[in-house]
């Protein structure tokens, strides 16, 4: 990929950064944190030509699944999925009000969203379900999961991750978004869940450490996942929670929305402002 | 003697699956003589999750949402309220076509203790939104209601008794889409019950009729939905009997009065015999702890003559 691609998908971050920015402050609530660290996984996913999707058929049976599990940032998708056609972009303007067809979290009466989530650690186990029912259809249908690392507490997860494995779910692909920050703070401190890693690679996934807000780092790392067979597949993304506006970066309160002065808006639009 | 229940049951969705790819059977490793058909001959349809109910529920809501039929299976406490959260946001809130069959209901494990009895399932399985609640009570109903999740595919959680039962039905029976039936013909006292706990009320209704005491008996094979024209019905009586091997709060006999005073009926008295809010350790057996509680058909008849 070319620099210039590169910064043309470093630039769809910003947009999308700050179409989430909007939503959420239209609504005054929400999860800016885990919203602001998965950005540019989706942007490589959508814009980086890794998930296969058809421009506006949201339904279109060849197209690959996607699960956002920690369904408090599965909002992130909807930008996205105005831009390909899947919904008019007036929806984004009318998200949160009462007749929306967007909500706070998705579920799949909203085109593209192939699977309601929000209670964590169920995604992994639904994904296993469209990665075998592919699989026996002899469909080439991959399913992507994003899970947050506080989704590694959740006992459900280790149970689909043995059944994952057990059946080479190789068109299974996880990513992991590895912000360090459940809600009380760092998980290290609340309860540790190092060495990540090496729990994945022992349930007999193919593990691939990445940084996540690298357009490169990514894009190398799914290309380089495509080619193993025979195993489900996990990236660690290593990400910051809250990224892109400096005052939420890190900070366990932003988590869910705060109120903002007018100077905080005004700095974090200027942040999220693409300077061509 | 009839077939066992979950027999019945698999055989039945065997026959469809033979035709259909589209079926999936899971079992979380459970067990049944038609299951080990099913997945000899059928390899491609039947999978094994390990134990692992909340896993198994969450992949039956991938699978259904790729257009697939899925049949859960386990031993009834651990496919009920092990995985209730996942029976709610995967397969409730998003309304997909599974069937929970969930063996062993009521006090049918109950040398094993309250971990592998089931007292609560009513209870909490009625407030799920969007999932029926189907009670067989022999070979026959079973399989009528096997047949029915193939035709009419949606959320189902049926419960299934662990033993053999005697049918109470003919083979040629053509059971009413309300959901329930009238079993016998009685005046002034009708007993509601369905499953096991439906033969002991078949039993006791017998001791009544040697004494010229006929009362009605219905098996409500639907618990939910529950037909308003059988609380209509019912309303006729002086007395309305709920039998059931679960605790009482929230209930199948707290379903029939709640239903009762949604339509405005009242009869003159109602009766709701269950299972004290308890957890047994006594050995014995169900029989014994059935009758503790005054469910033993002997019982059941005491009770009723004094009413």
């Amino acid at each position: 990929m070319t620099n210039l691609n590169i910064k043309a998908l470093e630039n769809k971050c910003k947009w999308l950064r700050s179409e989430c920015f909007e939503m959420l402050l239209s609504v005054k609530q929400g999860h800016p944190g885990s919203i602001l660290s998965q950005i540019e996984i989706l942007v490589c996913l959508y814009y980086g030509g890794v998930i296969k999707y058809f421009k506006n058929e949201p339904f279109h049976p060849e197209k690959d699944k996607i699960i956002i599990s920690k369904g408090h940032a599965a909002m992130s998708l909807y930008p996205i999925f105005s831009d390909i056609g899947y919904f008019k972009k007036e929806e984004l303007e009318n998200f949160g009000k009462s007749d929306s067809l967007l909500k706070l979290f998705g579920n799949i009466s909203i085109p593209g969203i192939d699977c309601t989530s929000g209670s964590l650690g169920h995604g992994l186990g639904v994904g296993c379900g469209f990665a075998y029912s592919a699989k026996k259809r002899n469909a080439k249908n991959k399913t992507f999961v994003i899970l947050s690392e506080g989704e590694m507490y959740e006992g459900s997860v280790w149970e689909s991750a043995l059944f994952a494995s057990h059946h080479s779910l190789d068109n299974l692909i996880v990513i992991l978004d590895r912000n360090r920050n459940i809600i009380l703070g760092d998980t290290e401190e609340c309860l540790a869940l190092e060495p990540i890693k090496d729990k994945w690679m022992s349930f007999g996934f193919h593990v691939d450490n990445v940084d996540g807000h690298s357009i490169m780092d990514l894009l190398d790392s799914f290309d380089s996942i495509n080619k193993v067979s025979n195993k489900p597949k996990i990236l660690i993304a290593d990400t910051t929670k809250g990224k892109g506006i400096s005052f939420m970066e890190n900070k366990p309160n932003w988590h869910y929305w705060n109120p903002l002065s007018d100077e905080l808006i005004k700095k974090a639009r200027s942040e999220l402002t693409i300077n061509e | 003697m009839s077939s066992f229940q979950r027999d019945v049951f698999i055989n039945k969705i065997y026959e469809h699956a033979e035709r259909n790819k589209n079926i999936f059977f899971i079992s979380a490793d459970f067990g049944a003589p038609a299951l080990d058909k099913f997945r000899t001959n059928l390899p491609d349809q039947f999978i094994h999750s390990g134990i692992s109910e909340q896993h198994m529920i969450d992949m039956a809501a991938g699978l259904a949402l790729d257009g697939n039929k899925v049949y859960v299976y386990a031993m009834a406490p651990f496919i009920s309220i092990r995985c209730l959260e996942q029976i709610k946001c995967s397969l409730a809130i998003m309304n997909l076509p599974v069937t929970v069959l969930a063996v062993g209901v009521g006090l049918g494990y109950a040398d094993a203790g309250p971990t592998h009895y089931l007292n609560e399932d009513i209870s909490i399985m009625n407030s799920i939104v969007n999932l029926d609640i189907s009670s067989p009570s022999d070979e026959i109903s079973t399989n009528y209601i096997a047949q029915t999740t193939i035709d009419v595919p949606k959320l189902r959680y049926i419960r299934m008794e662990r033993n053999n039962l005697h049918n109470v039905y003919s083979s040629d029976h053509i059971f009413n889409k309300d959901g329930y039936e009238k079993i016998h013909s009685g005046e002034n006292i009708c007993i509601l019950s369905s499953g096991y706990m439906l033969h002991k009320a078949i039993d006791a209704q017998k001791l009544l009729s040697q004494e010229k005491i006929d009362v009605s008996i219905y098996d409500v094979i639907s618990i939910k939905p529950l037909s308003d024209k059988l609380i209509k019905e019912i309303g006729k009586y002086e007395t309305i009997v709920t039998i059931e091997e679960q605790t009482l709060n929230g209930g199948f006999g707290s379903i029939i009065v709640n239903a009762l005073a949604k339509n405005g009926v009242s009869p003159k008295k109602i009766k709701c015999l269950g299972l004290a809010d308890k957890y047994y350790f006594q050995n014995g057996g169900r029989e014994f702890l059935l009758n503790e509680n005054g469910l033993s058909a002997e019982s059941i008849y005491k009770t009723i003559k004094t009413i």
